[in-house]
């Protein structure tokens, strides 16, 4: 776990320093620790650091700049790309990893399937649609759009959920897993089709339309860093709190009934919190896959499956995971930017691969669990 | 421990189950089953393939809602939360095969998830590492205790989900065909590890079994169910045969001679 928090860690450095410009390690790491220490110099910088601003596309330094320059070795410019860009970006794509993995851990023990993950809820689909509307309609330029655009995501993804879980718990009163993944599914084709539909009928949009579904971390404020922030600690405490009722749960429904667990209670309110998260999630960074399905299998290779152990080092994995696809995504074929979520997949594939059929504590349990299923 | 005497029973009753009907939405798989088990006894529910075996465990443990009531001790078990009703009553049901890989031992210990806190700060306590243990070392598995049950094979899991059962120190077990999957050895140890199991204190057992003769020879009364229904209730030694074979289609002591016969 200790080397998970340090390789997150090195990841979060590695994520600010390279780039177009690249800053050395030392720098990162002076810069962050003069802007936490608050105090009459920080201000100081702070004043300065605007003036160094205005005038970084000129590359010119006025006095008062050189004047801090020769105080902290770290020039404005580099300071205002590590605090102003690349953390943030960062910090945004370590919270969206940590939060999709997550919810993969969550809801592969809900459903008691390896394969789930949150999309198959259908919340992905429905925050689609709900992009999808808000920009063939043209509501997402200007300053309204900015806000508009993840909140009608987040709230058509939550309302999916709901739909689902409700038709669900309609349909078969015990909300049995079967149904609530058929039922997720049929809605998640059902509203691409929608989207795809919109998209089709205003061919105008329909490029932003995509982008947006590919996900992407940039052009992003330290607002989305703190919501984000937030949430993901508050469901992580519900997660937590129902560590148990998971490692139940993943041995099935009758096992777990029979052990004493109210399971109606536990989906509804595990489900609920996952849609929160990954609706959050998707609303600031677009639908990026693949981390969510992946992250609980590597991390359970290393660490078991109990879930007081599954979720902090699944949030730290995805985390720094979906650092450096970012990374990735902006150096490899810069200076344009490859969408976040093909290079999930690209990266992620043969890496889980690797992982999964390498050597470990737990592995080769890949090829017994498929015979088990054969019988 | 045996109690021949029928009014004897009512009045040690543990578990009782009055008029029970359910099924899976459409008309009733179980239809108005009623039966007492005593304390220290076994009740073993025999009958055909698709008689309603399972569904009447489900029924009794709380998993399908029924018609009727169940209650222990004279509490009836619909009032009460899934934690309460966990610590009257346990399931063990037929084996299900887990992708998920936990140690043996982090298995057994959520069996004493009715018993512990709930929530963010829960821990163990020395008392439920006892009974893991104890658990653990009732089915012969301690010494695995740190193998993941993925590992395992089909007759070891079923002892490590036996010992769950134990752990979750319950006072009805139920149980669906335990000793499916196991070598007849470990079938003969799992019958005396439940017998002393019910034979301590205020406890009872209800069991599925598909073999005829393990089930006799285990069981103080015996359920024979058709289509749904009671079609006996009755001591054990007291079935009647020619019921027996005509409720499985098969001349039951015929085909058990039969395979005596191989070894002589």
């Amino acid at each position: 776990m200790f080397l998970l928090i340090m390789a997150a860690l090195a990841a979060m450095i590695l994520g600010i320093g390279l780039g177009s410009v690249s800053v050395s390690p030392g720098e990162i790491l002076e810069v962050l620790w003069e802007e936490i220490i608050p105090g009459g110099q920080a201000q100081e910088k702070a004043a300065s650091r605007e003036d160094a601003g205005v005038q970084a596309g000129a590359a010119t330094q006025t006095d008062e700049a050189a004047k801090t320059n020769a105080v902290s070795r770290v020039d404005d410019v580099t300071r205002t790309l590590v605090m102003n860009i690349r953390l943030p970006r960062v910090l945004l794509a370590f919270l969206v990893g940590a939060a999709m993995s997550v919810c993969g851990v969550v809801m592969q023990s809900v459903l008691k399937n390896p394969l789930a993950s949150s999309y198959g809820l259908g919340v992905s689909a429905g925050a689609g649609l709900g992009a999808a509307l808000v920009i063939v309609t043209g509501a997402a330029s200007g300053l309204l759009g900015a806000f508009l655009l993840p909140a009608v995501s987040f709230g058509f993804g939550l309302i999916t959920v709901v739909l689902v879980l409700g038709i669900a718990s309609r349909i078969d009163r015990g909300l049995s897993n079967v149904t609530i993944v058929l039922i997720g599914m049929v809605l998640s084709l059902f509203f691409t089709a929608v989207m795809n539909l919109l998209a089709t009928i205003s061919p105008t949009y329909s490029q932003r339309i995509n982008l947006w579904l590919l996900g992407s971390f940039s052009m992003k404020d330290w607002s989305s860093v703190g919501i984000l922030a937030v949430v993901l600690v508050l469901c992580l405490a519900v997660f937590a709190g129902f560590a148990r009722e998971m490692d139940i749960m993943t041995f099935g429904e009758e096992q777990a009934l029979g052990m004493g667990v109210d399971l109606k209670r536990c989906k509804w309110i595990l489900i609920g919190t996952v849609a929160v998260l990954t609706g959050t999630a998707v609303a600031f960074a677009g639908i990026i896959g693949f981390v969510d399905l992946v992250a609980p299998h590597v991390v359970r290779r290393f660490f078991g499956s109990s879930h007081r152990k599954v979720l902090p080092a699944s949030a730290l994995f995805g985390g720094a995971f979906m650092v450096l696809c970012d990374l990735a995504a902006r150096t490899l074929a810069s200076p344009r930017e490859i969408p976040i979520g093909s290079i999930t997949a690209l990266l992620g594939a043969p890496f889980f691969l690797y992982i999964y059929f390498g050597k470990g504590k737990h592995a080769g349990k890949a090829k017994k669990a498929s015979k088990n299923a054969d019988r | 421990m045996r109690l021949h005497d029928g009014r004897e029973r009512r009045k040690k009753a543990l578990l009782k189950a009055e008029h029970i009907n359910c099924g899976y939405g459409g008309p009733p798989v179980v239809k108005d089953i009623s039966f007492q088990v005593g304390e220290g006894e076994s009740l073993c529910i025999l009958g055909p393939n698709g008689c309603g075996k399972t569904t009447l465990l489900r029924g009794l443990s709380g998993i399908l809602p029924i018609k009727g009531e169940v209650s222990v001790q004279g509490k009836d078990l619909k009032g009460m939360s899934a934690r309460q009703r966990g610590r009257k009553i346990a399931l063990m049901s037929q084996l299900a095969e887990t992708y998920f890989s936990y140690t043996v031992y982090e298995t057994v210990m959520l069996g004493r998830y009715v018993h512990q806190q709930r929530g963010l700060f829960a821990g163990r306590s020395p008392e439920d590492e006892r009974m893991v243990e104890e658990s653990l070392q009732k089915v012969g598995m301690l010494p695995q205790a740190d193998r993941l049950i993925t590992e395992l094979s089909g007759g070891q899991l079923q002892r490590v989900y036996l010992a769950r059962t134990f752990a979750q120190d319950p006072q009805v077990i139920l149980l669906d065909e335990p000793t499916n999957h196991l070598d007849l050895k470990y079938q003969v140890e799992l019958v005396e590890s439940l017998k002393e199991w019910v034979g301590q204190g205020d406890r009872c057992l209800v069991g599925v079994f598909h073999d005829i003769n393990l089930a006799l020879s285990f069981a103080d009364q015996v359920l024979l169910m058709e289509d749904g229904r009671t079609a006996a209730l009755e001591e054990a030694e007291n079935l009647d045969l020619a019921l027996l074979n005509r409720i499985y289609g098969l001349d039951v002591k015929a085909y058990m001679k039969d395979s005596l016969k191989r070894w002589e």
